[in-house]
């Protein structure tokens, strides 16, 4: 379903026909943008409301809990109502609709609550810790396997009857198809059970005090390789075939028909072929970043990599709900500016769009 | 053929709609020949059915435990060896093997009925059911998956493998609503739709008889892809270990292996880690193949070359 499919389902999205019509006031640029804007305000409020809502729907309501084991400690109801809703962002009391109001008042001043698991630590601070340790390994393996995978997708896209481009394309479909986990525990067998020459997990040894020498850097570069290249691994395949299929619509088109006849060579229409056949995987490595986030839960989870996939898989396993709506949030902002973002690079790199006519 | 050609809806049909049949399935195993990979893939397939159909069965209920055999070795008894319980891994993967090809099977089934519905819908329609529904399918789209599973997991305990089906199955249809749209799009601009809506046609005559053929073995295609993606995200749920587990599978295998039985410090419980994951390379690599033999079949351009 979503974890693998949506990629693909996304995938499709620089295909669908986006001619802006002409009659509209405003610059084409900004238009589309005030329209993503809007659309990705309406996706953050939707998810804040389910955490509001799943978090109001736990069973045991661990808000009230919270508030009733405040009172029978002595705390006059105020002072109970109060300590509550720190942690959780909302008061435990007054109708559903005033708590709504309240959570949703709370979102907007950035303030998530207070960790349940880790007592008096913003939600935010454990979020910001958390993000700095998996943007750098995401941002790493996926321009690795951009690089690697658009390469060799350009030629397996034009030897795509020879020995080579097929293996490539068979090794793509695989490694796109394999689930990232399996990935993750292979690696993991590998490279620290039966041939252990990298660490089997953490971000980095305990040992090194942190800064900026050489020790502690080397550490951290040890640890992070496995995740990077399990990562990488993950997200090759799907460039392989993307670049693959980009390669073929490229070579089907007049102006390469037209280069060929006027006998220029091979050197300069392979940069034809892959200048233009790269376009739309911009936008697609600008989603992919975004998804990521969603998607680096297990290599997090795997390789002990404290990410904000592992904060929202532990803020679970703890019942840290206000911690756990935050990830999750954290994690859905991502995608969502993402989204933006490939739209703009997008409209950046490719002229037809920006002018607002039909390409 | 005069006489039956002049029969309504009866035999007449029948006999053109079998001869068609038959160009179908020569066409399917020209494309199976040609590359022995594919029937690899579609035996694959068969040898994982089978293994959810009439595995479980043989083997009692309650897998015998073996305290004198905690992580044996991989031997004629045990080919993949035993687990922290000395169970045989092999007798696990086999009946576990139930619990996540039903799953696969369900949400497959959800997300393309639920997908091949809107999608019709908004596409046939256009106009404002087109625009709620598609605005809809964009924020399924974007709303990331893994992490909106989990979070429910709090709330909802996905009991036995139907519901865990009916929750995948209703968070992923995203996408083949939105490949289906474009294709009613596409289709119904083309002479014989409106030569059929032209000669007075219901709706739902146009719809299932006209439309819906030519979109089949894209529907087909994507079924085979959803059930894969199901199995890995109830595998990979089960791993996290976010949900409670009372019955067995390959997730659950992977996640005591990996977390309670140190498979990853000590290389006599490697076996029990590898084999689920085995099992999920194996089923992957069956459908790959089958997915590669569809696209052929039914992507005339790729037959060519």
């Amino acid at each position: 379903m979503k974890l693998s499919a949506t990629r693909d389902g996304t995938r499709d999205d620089p295909a669908e026909p986006q001619a802006a019509p002409v009659a509209k006031k405003g610059h084409p640029v900004r238009r589309r943008l005030a329209g993503h804007l809007v659309r990705g305000l309406v996706m953050i409020w939707v998810v804040t409301t389910i955490s509001f809502v799943i978090i109001r729907n736990i069973p045991g309501d661990p808000v009230r809990g919270q508030y009733e084991a405040l009172i029978e400690r002595g705390m006059s109801p105020e002072q109970a109502e109060r300590a509550t809703a720190v942690l959780y962002g909302f008061l435990p009391t007054g109708t559903l609709w005033e708590q709504y109001v309240g959570y949703m008042k709370a979102l907007l001043h950035l303030d998530l609550g207070q960790s349940l698991s880790t007592p008096g630590t913003e939600v935010t601070t454990l979020l910001g810790s958390a993000a700095s340790w998996t943007i750098l390994p995401v941002l790493g393996g996926t321009l690795l396997s951009f690089l690697l995978g658009v390469t060799l997708g350009v030629y397996a896209g034009i030897k795509r009857a020879g020995k080579l481009g097929d293996l490539l394309t068979i090794s793509g479909s695989l490694l796109h198809g394999v689930p990232q986990y399996v990935l993750g525990l292979l690696m993991l067998a590998i490279f620290t059970t039966l041939w252990p020459i990298l660490p089997a997990g953490g971000p980095v040894d305990v040992e090194f005090p942190p800064g900026l020498n050489g020790p502690y850097l080397a550490s951290l570069v040890q640890h992070a390789t496995l995740p990077v290249l399990t990562y990488a691994l993950a997200s090759y395949g799907g460039w392989v075939l993307a670049m693959k299929s980009s390669v073929a619509t490229v070579l089907g088109d007049d102006f390469i028909l037209a280069a060929e006849l006027r006998g220029l060579s091979r050197w300069v229409l392979f940069r034809y072929v892959a200048r233009n056949a790269i376009l739309p995987l911009f936008t697609i490595l600008a989603l992919s970043l975004g998804m990521l986030f969603g998607g680096a839960i297990f290599i997090e989870r795997i390789f002990n990599y404290p990410g904000l996939g592992l904060l929202l898989v532990d803020s679970i396993g703890a019942r840290d709900y206000a911690l756990m709506g935050g990830a999750f949030l954290v994690t859905t902002i991502a995608v969502v500016i993402a989204n933006i973002a490939a739209d703009l690079l997008y409209t950046v790199i490719d002229p037809r769009v920006r002018t607002g006519g039909a390409a | 053929m005069t006489v039956t050609a002049i029969l309504p809806d009866g035999q007449g049909g029948g006999s053109a709609r079998a001869t068609l049949r038959r160009n179908f399935w020569r066409g399917v195993a020209r494309v199976l020949r040609r590359k022995p990979s594919r029937i690899a893939g579609v035996v694959i397939i068969a040898l994982f059915a089978l293994m959810a159909l009439v595995g479980p069965l043989l083997y009692p209920a309650h897998l015998p435990r073996d305290d004198d055999a905690l992580y044996a070795p991989p031997s004629l008894a045990h080919p993949f060896g035993t687990d922290f319980e000395g169970t045989d891994v092999l007798a696990l993967v086999v009946t576990g093997s139930r619990y996540v090809i039903l799953t696969g099977l369900a949400t497959a089934l959800i997300t393309v009925a639920v997908g091949t519905a809107l999608g019709l819908l908004a596409g046939f329609h256009r106009g404002r059911w087109d625009t709620v529904l598609m605005r809809v399918t964009d924020l399924q789209l974007t709303i990331p998956g893994l992490p909106l599973l989990l979070v429910l997991s709090t709330v909802w305990k996905f009991e036995g493998p139907l519901e865990m089906g009916l929750v995948l199955g209703l968070l992923g249809w995203g996408g083949i609503a939105r490949a289906v749209r474009s294709q009613t799009l596409s289709l119904r601009e083309r002479g014989f739709i409106e030569a059929a809506r032209g000669l007075g046609l219901s709706t739902p005559h146009v719809i299932v008889r006209e439309l819906l053929p030519g979109m089949a073995p894209y529907i087909a295609m994507n079924m085979l892809i959803a059930v894969t993606g199901a199995i890995y995200a109830q595998v990979g749920l089960f791993f996290l270990g976010v949900l409670p587990f009372d019955s067995n599978n390959w997730g659950v295998m992977l996640n005591l292996a990996v977390f309670g039985g140190g498979a990853l410090t000590s290389a006599a419980a490697l076996p029990y880690l590898l084999a689920p994951l085995l099992a999920i390379l194996l089923l992957t690599l069956g459908i790959v193949l089958v997915v590669d033999a569809m696209d052929e079949i039914f992507n005339p351009r790729l037959r060519e070359e």
